[in-house]
């Protein structure tokens, strides 16, 4: 049994395997347009929000660098914070089926309901191609995009890149003082960092 | 209630734990599975669950799964005053599961080590042995699978009492993964070997890694970097040919981990054409990294970038 099954997952990944283009998503550029569907069967498409600050998270509740700051309530926090002042946070889910974080769309419904999270809509990118275009490396890695459509931010959520809940408090949060500077016309001053976290399970 | 009922209720609630209580890994190899069976009296049902719950958790208690041992090794039994001597983490990790090297890439993060000494002993920073590149796709991270000794030179005082190696430990916090990652925080004490075979095997264990540790460059070869759009364009001039060789960043966030390293030998050397980070917006002043020739071959180099 365990002999066949690992024979269909060397076939599938052939099958599967192919060139996954990486687009730049370089801060200073114009973001690239997208088309996803949430977790409630929702259509989101960047250029719909022009005019606002958009945020993208992207997130696997298997990871404990995500974990740290949601069992902190960290990441709760930002989005409540900043969707009530009018940013569009959207979370994304990369996990392909079968990898860790993966999840349908009534498993995530349940899932922000039991964590209490509060992003505008969680997005379901099982083929990767949303993580592909943003070239989403870690969970969480965390983008801005400008109401000009203009990636204004790119990387880590803060400056503690580890798996402990007690480096939430007193961290630097990257995405605040990011989302702090550009609303108040600010440029930003840290507009890349280095993502960290577990790697995106992106479909092989 | 009827007895059909509450034994459904049973069995959904049996149904209910999570996989890890029902699947879990015992003294790191053997994986135990527990299956159940459908069981139509209740006491029977409970009695079941309660004992398959005690025992099973007794047995995930003992043998949490780490997927890493660790130990920390001397390679010498015998002290000299004032003389450095190596102490090393060995991490020996289950087949499949990697740590980080120093710069971990695009993912993940390096085992931070908070070494303990005894009074008078100084330690130095780890050597790191040359990492090897994991993951095809996207996101290409730098690190060690299968077994890494992390070596680290400790200074004895003088005059060394006799067993005064016996309060050199570490408090070592690493990240090891696959497919998922898992923290771990583990509190070591240096081992001593059980016998003149282990010792020597030791030994050996910190030769074979002396020899993965990157050096510098012979000083006939001669460095030179440009910064192209979207490029680094490293040129190298060496002394004999060169066929292959990969670049590891030492600075994160500088050249993009899963491009292609474009290698090209030219009259008198190679060129090696690193794609810049997407991350990199202001100019790179320094590109410093190690060139990988192959097994136990690797060069630690820091070369000025000249600007277009």
């Amino acid at each position: 049994m365990r002999k066949r099954l690992a024979g269909f997952v060397v076939v599938s990944t052939v099958l599967v395997m192919g060139f996954c283009p990486a687009w730049a998503a370089r801060a200073g550029d114009h973001a690239p347009d997208f088309t996803a569907t949430d977790s409630g069967g929702q259509v989101h498409k960047l250029s719909d929000y022009q005019g606002k600050f958009v945020v993208l998270e992207w997130t696997n509740r298997g990871c404990p660098y995500t974990q740290k700051h949601y069992s902190s309530g960290n990441m709760q926090r930002l989005q409540r914070e900043w969707t009530s002042r009018g940013v569009i946070w959207l979370t994304v889910l990369s996990s392909a089926a079968g990898k860790q974080g993966y999840a349908t769309g009534p498993e995530e419904n349940a899932y922000l309901k039991q964590i209490n999270g509060a992003p505008t809509a969680a997005l379901l990118d099982p083929t990767g191609t949303l993580g592909h275009l943003y070239d989403a490396k870690t969970s969480p890695h965390m983008f801005i995009i400008n109401p000009q459509g203009i990636l204004i931010y790119n990387g880590a959520i803060d400056d503690r890149p580890t798996t402990d809940v007690a480096d939430v408090q007193g961290a630097t949060n990257f995405v605040s003082v990011a989302l702090e500077e550009a609303t108040s016309g600010k440029s930003v001053s840290n507009p890349t960092t280095r993502p960290y976290g577990c790697s995106v399970k992106y479909r092989d | 209630m009827s007895q059909w009922v509450r034994s459904l209720a049973v069995t959904r609630m049996l149904s209910r734990l999570p996989l890890s209580r029902l699947n879990c890994n015992l003294a790191g190899r053997k994986v135990v599975k527990f299956y159940m069976f459908p069981v139509h009296r209740m006491r029977l049902a409970l009695l079941a669950a309660g004992s398959l719950l005690a025992f099973t958790n007794q047995l995930c208690s003992q043998a949490p799964e780490s997927h890493v041992k660790i130990e920390l090794i001397p390679e010498n039994t015998t002290l000299q005053a004032h003389k450095t001597f190596r102490v090393g983490l060995l991490f020996r990790l289950d087949p499949g599961w990697h740590i980080y090297w120093r710069n971990p890439g695009d993912a993940g993060e390096p085992p931070r080590v908070q070494w303990e000494l005894p009074p008078g002993f100084v330690s130095g920073p780890i050597l790191w042995p040359q990492p090897v590149r994991l993951g095809t796709g996207s996101v290409v991270d730098y690190g060690y699978e299968n077994q890494v000794l992390l070596m680290a030179p400790v200074e004895a005082p003088a005059p060394p009492a006799a067993s005064s190696t016996q309060g050199i430990g570490a408090d070592v916090k690493y990240i090891v993964c696959r497919e998922m990652c898992i923290p771990g925080k583990a509190h070591v004490t240096l081992s001593s070997p059980s016998s003149a075979q282990q010792s020597s095997a030791w030994r050996q264990l910190f030769e074979q890694t002396r020899a993965q540790i990157p050096r510098s460059a012979p000083t006939t070869w001669q460095f030179s970097a440009k910064s192209d759009p979207g490029y680094f364009n490293l040129f190298v001039r060496t002394a004999s040919k060169v066929n292959a060789v990969t670049f590891f960043p030492l600075e994160a966030g500088q050249i993009d981990n899963s491009a292609p390293q474009g290698f090209a030998s030219t009259a008198n050397g190679f060129r090696l054409k690193l794609k810049k980070s997407d991350l990199l917006v202001k100019p790179v002043a320094t590109l410093k990294g190690l060139l990988v020739f192959g097994p136990d071959h690797a060069f630690e180099i820091v070369v000025p970038v000249a600007p277009r």
